[in-house]
């Protein structure tokens, strides 16, 4: 099998050598309303913004010990609307100064027929889930609240049914490496949706 | 005369802003008193601290009046009262506002006070003789066991207040749950708990949607799913069965989640959803 592609080579410039700062929490459905409410308030005065995606792990067996992972992601509910590829790096938890968790990411604009692509390098699926939820921004902050489905037959997205009673809060941002004082604004704003949602910086290792 | 022409003039415009300054404060305790006597059933907390802040404010002034450099020092002043009069005086009673109708040998003295009342003064001398006759270790024992009582009462009152607080969040019902965030935190993170179409068989990467294998996995998938106290179990009642199997055997669901711990230290983790 060929070596996993371009990005285990170090990429530098450009919007390429992006990192994402996350921080994650989680709200209970019955105080959905109530998160939805507060951040309408906090965030940049925009229509509520909604989506329905579906997103499948793909990955690539190399002769490295651990292969090789992309995401590909599709609207469901918005016709015509290009898929999404994404890369997304280890994650580090840095030390206290820095209040997010940060990982490299790539992100890109595709076609549909990425899976075939994809399936065609050698690629394999890995499982997929249906997200739905609300999207809201302020400033280069992104916040998502999503629920997320599992999709119970192979490939079938309208055969689903939700994981937890809960929605996964995400509060983001992309910027470029080295730029943690971004982390100070997202952990002001973290401390606003307190006690409603607390949003961390979660090891997903320890999860493991 | 010129310097103490210049002195009393000085003393005439001290005396004028001091009683302006008291004039103003008597008027707010007066209005506060109405308030507190006429209004007490619909004052609000506020209105009360507004009035205080008043008050605080007023008497600031004042001090700041008798502390200003220019404002002589009025203790230097010595009155004298030259005439007595049983009579009554309207000019006085003008001045006074109705509370001193005559200047006589009877309310002198308590107008012309400097020491403490009578009574006072008889208090004062009580405790101090009371204060001379125990003996310093009585004092310093009766000291410690004040400051004791003080503390314990401290103590009591902080705590009552946080109980309190933390009583006034316990009704307010709990808008997130920590083992939700970690199950879908490890969900977007590297699948866990969702359907997973690799066969449990082999090592390599299998093909998608193997139908076989998708069913046995979606039923071990179940098994992951977060449990909520008091929460209807979302399982599907056909892989109750499958759950049921599983889980007298662990060790088959963990040797699979071994396996998946290969891709896992790539750790590609949670993802976004993007809008183009």
């Amino acid at each position: 099998m060929e070596a996993p592609p371009v990005t285990m080579m170090p990429v530098t410039g450009g919007t390429i050598n992006m990192m994402e700062y996350l921080l994650q929490g989680s709200v209970l459905d019955h105080s959905l309303e109530s998160l939805i409410h507060r951040l309408r308030g906090l965030c940049d005065n925009m229509e509520p913004e909604t989506f329905l995606d579906h997103e499948m792990v793909f990955l690539l067996k190399g002769q490295q010990a651990s292969p090789f992972v992309l995401r590909a992601r599709r609207s469901m509910d918005r016709a015509g609307a290009p898929w999404h590829l994404r890369y997304l790096g280890q994650p580090e938890m840095g030390d206290k100064n820095r209040h997010a968790l940060v990982r490299n990411c790539v992100d890109i604009a595709t076609s549909e027929n990425l899976t075939d692509f994809l399936m065609e390098m050698g690629f394999r699926m890995d499982h997929e889930f249906v997200a739905r939820g609300h999207l809201f921004r302020k400033g280069i902050m992104k916040i998502v609240v999503y629920k997320i489905f599992r999709i119970l037959t192979p490939g079938n997205t309208d055969n689903t049914e939700a994981l937890s009673l809960s929605y996964l809060v995400e509060l983001s941002v992309v910027a470029p490496a080295g730029q943690d004082v971004v982390s100070d604004d997202m952990r002001n704003f973290a401390e606003q949706l307190k006690p409603l949602v607390h949003l961390e910086k979660i090891d997903p290792k320890r999860l493991m | 005369m010129p310097t103490e022409q210049r002195e009393e003039k000085q003393l005439e415009a001290s005396l004028d802003a001091l009683l302006s300054q008291v004039a103003d404060l008597k008027n707010s305790l007066g209005s506060f008193i109405y308030k507190l006597e006429n209004e007490y059933d619909r004052l609000t907390w506020p209105s009360v601290l507004d009035s205080f802040a008043l008050l605080s404010g007023q008497l600031n002034t004042l001090n700041k009046v008798l502390k200003h450099e220019k404002t002589p020092l009025f203790r230097n002043q010595v009155i004298i009262p030259l005439v007595l009069s049983p009579d009554r005086d309207e000019d006085l009673m003008r001045q006074t506002e109705g509370r001193v109708p005559v200047f006589s040998h009877e309310v002198v003295p308590d107008h012309l006070r400097t020491k403490p009342d009578p009574e006072v003064e008889e208090q004062e001398k009580q405790l101090t003789t009371d204060a001379a006759r125990i003996g310093a270790d009585a004092a310093q024992k009766q000291i410690q066991s004040l400051n004791k009582m003080c503390s314990n009462l401290l103590e009591k009152i902080s705590k009552e207040e946080r109980e309190a607080e933390s009583g006034g969040l316990r009704p307010n019902k709990q808008t997130f749950n920590p083992a939700d965030t970690n199950a879908l935190v490890a969900a977007v993170a590297f699948g866990k708990g969702l359907s997973n179409w690799r066969p449990s068989g082999s090592s390599g990467p299998g093909q998608p949607g193997q139908p076989g294998a998708g069913t046995i996995l979606a039923g071990a998938s179940g098994l992951q799913q977060v449990q909520m106290a008091g929460a209807p179990s979302q399982q599907q009642p056909m892989l109750s069965g499958v759950q049921i199997a599983q889980a007298g055997q662990p060790d088959i669901f963990r040797e699979r989640a071994g396996r998946r711990a290969i891709p896992l230290s790539l750790a590609v983790q949670g993802q976004m959803p993007q809008r183009f």
